[in-house]
């Protein structure tokens, strides 16, 4: 993995479809300059990254789970970054094909946000931009220039 | 929503659509192109990608569950989603 540097914001990502983790990973290309992306094959590995950050490092800028995962699920993945102390004002979003109130209302619980996998370019242009808008305001404004 | 009136969509209203109302089935790859199957209402919407989720090649509709068959393998997931 790079080094974390001062004019990068980190952004996670799990997902164990690999077509998802790429699609997402070429959409944020268009902010390579100021984001970097780390990807994770399922929640419990991006769980373990995100808890062994080290204190040098800045927490990322937003986190994005897909909910069926192997080992840990997104869901229970939220509700661990909740209960860590670094993590519990990190913006989180579950990315998801899930339609469901349930998970819908779980998101909203636990102050994460919701957003359905897109199914066409038009759609992902606008997803990438309502991921970034879940960043805090001065992030999403470096992010967005 | 039925089968017919969905036909008479534009491409983009009928991914809306999917987008909010479709029940996810599952994903297949054949000859290359990836596809996904979702369920909506009584009739299935299989969209086939020239490139994953990006640019659409063709979508297919039926009303008949034999379009399920090449996703079978993955019926054991098909209460959980992506």
């Amino acid at each position: 993995m790079s080094k974390f540097t001062d004019q990068e914001y980190l952004v996670v990502y799990a997902d164990d479809d690999p077509d998802d983790l790429e699609l997402l990973t070429e959409s944020f290309r268009q902010f390579a300059s100021h984001v970097r992306v780390e990807i994770f094959s399922d929640g419990a590995s991006a769980l373990s990254y995100l808890l062994n950050l080290s204190a040098l490092e800045p927490a990322p800028c937003l986190i994005i789970l897909d909910i069926n995962m192997p080992r840990l699920d997104g869901k229970e993945c939220l509700k661990k970054i909740r209960d860590a102390d670094r993590l519990q004002d990190v913006p989180v979003v579950l990315f998801t094909t899930s339609i469901s109130d349930r998970d819908k209302e779980f998101a909203a619980r636990h102050n994460a946000g919701f957003i359905t996998k897109p199914l066409s370019s038009s759609q992902m242009e606008i997803i990438i931009h309502e991921l970034i808008g879940h960043c805090a305001d001065d992030v999403r404004k470096i992010i967005s220039r | 929503m039925t089968l017919e009136t969905f036909l008479t969509l534009t491409e983009d209203e009928q991914l809306i659509l999917l987008t909010e109302d479709g029940i996810y089935i599952g994903k297949r790859t054949d000859r290359l192109l990836p596809s996904i199957l979702y369920q909506l209402d009584s009739f299935y919407v299989e969209i086939v990608y020239r490139k994953y989720r990006r640019y659409i090649w063709v979508i297919n509709c039926s009303n008949s569950t034999a379009i399920l068959d090449p996703y079978l393998d993955q019926v054991g997931s098909v209460i959980q989603v992506n």
